[in-house]
């Protein structure tokens, strides 16, 4: 016996390979839809993971230092450190702004990190090119995906940058590249005000007849200067030792000094309950529409496919053709467009999914569910274009 | 040619054609499945990490240290007035060159004339004060010696039983008046005599306030500032001019205190002024301060230029210093990018014909060009991983290249 | 006797043949009373005005409907007596029922060996017997140097020819052709009426044909007339074609 789907398909190849990626496309962009829902949720998680860090210890009563803004003072560190079970404490600022690069900018989170060296919390883990930042001032390291090379000069508010290494996937959880510079350059980039400001603050002051007093010679000028400090950050990143529970270890820190401390655990709820949710849910809602309509498109197209071969079908049923034959036939047919389908839209996205702004994760576990999917609804298309062909009268291929 | 034979070669050819449209689909259909495995196999997380691996080579650093400074005089003289007052005025403008000891300005004198002469009347009187008391000395002298003579004259007759022992007694009587009358003048000049000390005084004392009312130079340099114009009133202690010595200046440059380890004067530095980047100019450090920033966590040093400059650079003006320390012994360097930390403990990948392991490592100095010494866990000649496309695990498959891919140089 | 009586027991019988549409009120008697008998090799005409039940009996024929009553025996088997006493209908008509269209109605997407010999395949033949056989059927028509191509590359003659030679594929005792030239002209026509009989003659099968086309009607022998459900049958004036 000859398989009359085989036959069928390579009758009209052309057609079926062109319906195959057609689907495939459609396919590709329901991968790409849950890849992106992926990507986002671990945007969170790679940079909860490249913090380096256990624990996060935020100003009180916020939910920074990613979905919130939170200050420090600059030197609590010190006493985190002392704190049992820590064994690193570093200071860390963030600050989602545009960063220029000669004739364009781009938009990054800067992060200000101590210029302890690799392996603290903080700085970036691995790095694509380039070295790490070693003098305390105006050296950069930039993830790829700003476009940055090695050697250009960025500027950030008043000061210029050298990017000196490169990172990969180094990224907020908004999907923003990070461009990591020291951590006293950057207090001065995210609390320093820029000159016009400061000039007129300086007028202001001088203006204020308590502060400039004649009778006490180098107070205004004191005052200035303690406005122009930036003893502020926005977080501390705590490790600590291997093997104990992070949870033991924040809670003395909540306690005696009276700030918040989120875990790990904690952060990726914050992080994806709280930051993404509403971007994610909004993906989630997409894709559950793309799906449906995809299946709705896979099962009319098998559908056509069927009725369109409904003259020949009644003159095989005629002639003596089983009912199971010809379902068999419709079957293949559609899992065949559906397993092409699949192949096309899986290469396709793979292929696309670098192209796109942030980042899309394609999971070995949401392509297997893909494919099952996929298979699936070919299935149930085609149990209805074979329900159709059953009824399909033989008495039709004779006349009336 | 029989029947039969012919109908079997219309199979055979038969056959063939289908072949032919079989094998067409199937030069379509294989690529497509080869890509598919491709795809599935060689992205995502089922694909092996790119890695570019370099050797640890024993080579000497030369380390430096860099910090960031701002230019300052290392004398700034703030030249004021000891009294409150008023600014008369001020005989020098900003850029102006002055010498030591040359006036710069003059405060109001306000009353302080007028009390210098009222002072010197004072002078006068209690001169004339002790004139007269002087003379007066005369006065009580002469009466004295007559009544010690009239005193030695009744005596003389009383042993002549001439005259009643009353009259001379009264005479030595009036003899002793005229002792006490003396010593009492005798205490009248030397109580004048003070007096004229004590107003001559408080005279020399107005004078002195009086010159300090003028302001001057202690030493060559240059006006910096000049921060009072004349007619305002001015506190102790407020500067009205400053005055910098230009030949003396030096940089004052703040190193963060977690990597100066070496830090010490007569270190060979280089300086890059913030107005003249192109321009590095050669200096050392001239010393430590004793003193760190504790808020700010960093060491200051005082950094001197090995030559002044023609023009001389502006006060305040920022600088970048980067300090030469002594080149270090040969040891095993590797690049700081290779440097992670794992489990807590810092290390490099070491990579061994494609099995990757977690090496523990001592560091040592780094340059500034990052490169960083193997004190403990690495020798020479080892590859260890300097670059990685994702976070890498002991287990992760890598694939050593020459470039990451993707990262355009 | 015996012999005489399986030859004749052979082909196709219809007696008393019934078929009534809806009920009550509404029923339609399409057939009232069919009696039919064609030989082995004989080609018999079926001719009847729209609405005379044609067609009805033809489903009948073709074991498509199942009519209301009367007897149907094909090739010494009765198949229908008041009900079907066949169990699979499909098989039947795989096996035994050849059927033959106005238009050939060729499987579009198998080659014209392959919509041959899909018949043998379906009744169990091993793929290279079915094809010899359908090649041997296809050289019979003179359609054979065709054997390889798709019936879209044939013309309308070779087209219909091929789907003779499929109706022949499993060697039924009857051939079923509705209208098989009505679109052809009297030369083409005279063609099929041609190898129809050579069919019928070479491998014992009793033909039917449906058919209103003058041109072919005065070539049969016998012909059934069909008129408001009943047939009678009359000589044909079985004009020569060779």
């Amino acid at each position: 016996m000859i398989s009359l789907a085989g036959r069928d398909i390579l009758h009209a190849w052309g057609k079926f390979m062109f319906t195959g990626v057609g689907l495939g496309l459609l396919i590709g962009v329901t991968l790409t839809m849950a890849g992106v829902y992926r990507g986002m949720v671990d945007d969170a998680r790679v940079l909860l993971d490249n913090s380096g860090a256990d624990l996060w210890v935020v100003q009180r009563e916020t939910l920074g230092p990613y979905a919130e803004s939170s200050s420090l003072n600059d030197d609590v560190w010190r006493s985190i450190r002392g704190m049992p079970g820590v064994t690193r404490a570093a200071n860390v600022t963030y600050l989602t702004m545009q960063v220029r690069q000669g004739e364009r900018d781009v938009r990054a989170m800067v992060v200000g990190v101590a210029p302890g060296g690799p392996g603290e919390p903080g700085q970036p883990g691995f790095l694509v090119a380039g070295r790490h930042i070693t003098r305390s001032h105006y050296e950069a390291v930039a993830d790829v995906s700003t476009g940055f090379r090695i050697g250009d000069r960025l500027r950030i508010r008043r000061n210029y940058y050298t990017v000196v290494g490169l990172t990969r996937r180094m990224v907020s959880s908004n999907g923003d590249p990070m461009v990591f510079i020291p951590l006293k350059d950057a207090q001065e980039a995210q609390f320093l005000k820029d000159n016009d400001a400061i000039i007129e603050q300086r007028a202001r002051t001088a203006q204020n007849p308590r502060l400039n007093r004649s009778g006490v010679p180098g107070l205004l000028d004191a005052v200035i200067e303690s406005q122009g400090t930036n003893p502020y950050v926005n977080a501390v990143l705590v490790q600590i030792r291997p093997g104990l529970d992070p949870e033991e270890v924040a809670e003395p820190i909540r306690r005696w000094m009276r700030l918040t401390v989120y875990t790990r655990a904690q952060m990726e709820t914050i992080l994806v309950g709280k930051l993404i949710a509403t971007s994610a849910k909004q993906i989630g809602m997409f894709l559950v529409i793309l799906a449906v309509v995809s299946a709705a498109i896979v099962a009319f197209i098998i559908y056509t496919l069927t009725m369109g071969k409904i003259r020949e079908i009644a003159v095989l049923k005629l002639i003596g053709t089983k009912n199971r034959r010809i379902a068999a036939m419709i079957l293949q047919q559609a899992i065949a467009l559906g397993v092409i389908g699949f192949v096309v839209g899986k290469i396709a996205a793979t292929f696309w999914a670098p192209f796109f702004p942030k980042y899309v994760l394609l999971m070995p576990g949401d392509s297997v569910s893909g494919f099952i999917a996929v298979l699936v609804i070919c299935v149930l298309a085609s149990v209805l274009a074979i329900r159709a062909a059953l009824r399909i009268d033989p008495a039709e291929a004779i006349g009336g | 040619m029989s029947l039969r034979t012919a109908l079997l070669d219309r199979i055979r050819a038969l056959h063939g054609s289908m072949s032919a449209r079989s094998l067409a689909l199937i030069g379509i259909l294989l690529p497509l499945l080869f890509l598919f495995l491709y795809v599935a196999v060689r992205s995502g997380p089922l694909a092996p990490v790119s890695v570019v691996a370099a050797s640890v080579e024993t080579q000497s650093l030369e380390p430096a240290l860099f910090g960031v400074g701002t230019v300052e005089a290392r004398y700034t003289y703030r030249i004021g007035p000891t009294f409150a007052g008023r600014v008369q005025r001020v005989d020098v403008q900003v850029g102006d060159f002055v010498k030591a000891g040359q006036v710069l300005g003059e405060m109001d004198p306000v009353d302080l004339d007028d009390r210098i002469r009222a002072q010197q009347a004072a002078i006068r009187r209690a001169e004339a004060s002790a004139l007269a008391a002087e003379a007066q000395i005369k006065d009580a002298e002469a009466r004295r010696t007559y009544a010690a003579a009239q005193a030695r004259r009744y005596e003389e007759l009383l042993k002549a039983h001439t005259v009643s022992k009353e009259a001379v007694e009264g005479k030595q009587q009036e003899y002793q008046i005229a002792e006490a009358g003396l010593s009492l003048v005798r205490a009248n000049l030397a109580a004048a005599r003070q007096e004229l000390a004590r107003v001559r005084s408080e005279y020399d004392v107005l004078r002195r306030q009086r010159a300090n009312l003028q302001l001057v130079a202690p030493a060559d340099g240059l006006v910096a500032s000049r921060r009072v114009d004349p007619g305002a009133t001015v506190v102790a202690g407020e500067a009205v001019v400053e005055v910098i010595d230009p030949a003396s200046l030096w940089i004052n440059v703040r190193f963060d205190q977690l990597r100066s380890a070496g830090l010490r004067a007569g270190l060979p530095a280089t300086v890059v002024l913030r107005s003249r980047p192109e321009a590095p100019l050669s200096a050392r450090v001239l010393r430590l301060e004793p003193v760190a920033d504790a808020v700010t966590e960093e060491l200051l040093a005082k950094i001197v230029l090995d030559e002044s400059l023609a023009s001389t650079p502006a006060i305040g003006e920022l600088a970048e210093v980067t300090v030469q320390l002594p080149p270090t012994a040969p040891t095993p360097v590797i690049s700081d990018a290779s440097v992670q930390r794992v489990g807590g403990r810092l290390g490099v990948w070491l990579v061994e014909a494609s099995d990757l392991e977690f090496r523990p490592v001592k560091l040592g100095v780094a340059s500034l060009d990052g490169r960083v010494q193997i004190i403990e866990g690495l020798t020479n000649g080892q590859q260890v991983v300097v670059y990685s496309e994702r976070a890498l695990r002991p287990r992760s498959r890598i694939k050593l290249v020459e470039r990451m891919p993707g990262v355009s140089l | 006797m015996d012999s005489a009586r399986s030859v004749l027991r052979r082909g196709i019988h219809i007696e008393g043949l019934r078929k009534r549409y809806g009920e009550g009120d509404t029923a339609v008697d399409a057939l009232k009373h069919v009696d039919m008998q064609v030989a082995p090799g004989e080609v018999v005409g079926l001719i009847g005005p729209s609405g005379s039940g044609k067609s009805t009996l033809l489903k009948c024929l073709g074991a498509v409907i199942e009519p209301s009553g009367g007897r149907m025996t094909l090739d010494d088997q009765v198949i229908y007596e008041d009900g079907w006493k066949i169990p699979d209908l499909r098989a039947l008509r795989r096996d035994k029922i050849g059927f033959v269209f106005q238009a050939p109605y060729l499987i579009p997407f198998l080659d014209v060996t392959d919509n041959v010999a899909l018949l043998p395949m379906l009744a169990g033949r091993p793929n290279g017997q079915a094809r010899e056989r359908a090649l041997e059927l296809l050289n019979a028509l003179d359609v054979a140097h065709r054997a390889g191509g798709m019936p879209s590359q044939l013309s309308g003659g070779e087209q219909q020819r091929v789907s003779i030679a499929r109706a022949l594929a499993n060697r039924p005792p009857v051939i079923l052709a509705d209208e098989p030239t009505a679109p052809l002209d009297s030369e083409r026509a005279l063609t099929v009426v041609r190898i129809l009989n050579r069919m019928a003659r070479q491998y014992e099968t009793a033909v039917i044909v449906v058919t209103h086309d003058e041109k072919i009607i005065p070539t049969f022998k016998r012909i059934y007339h069909i008129r408001d459900g009943r047939t009678h049958e009359q000589a044909g004036e079985a004009r020569p074609i060779e």
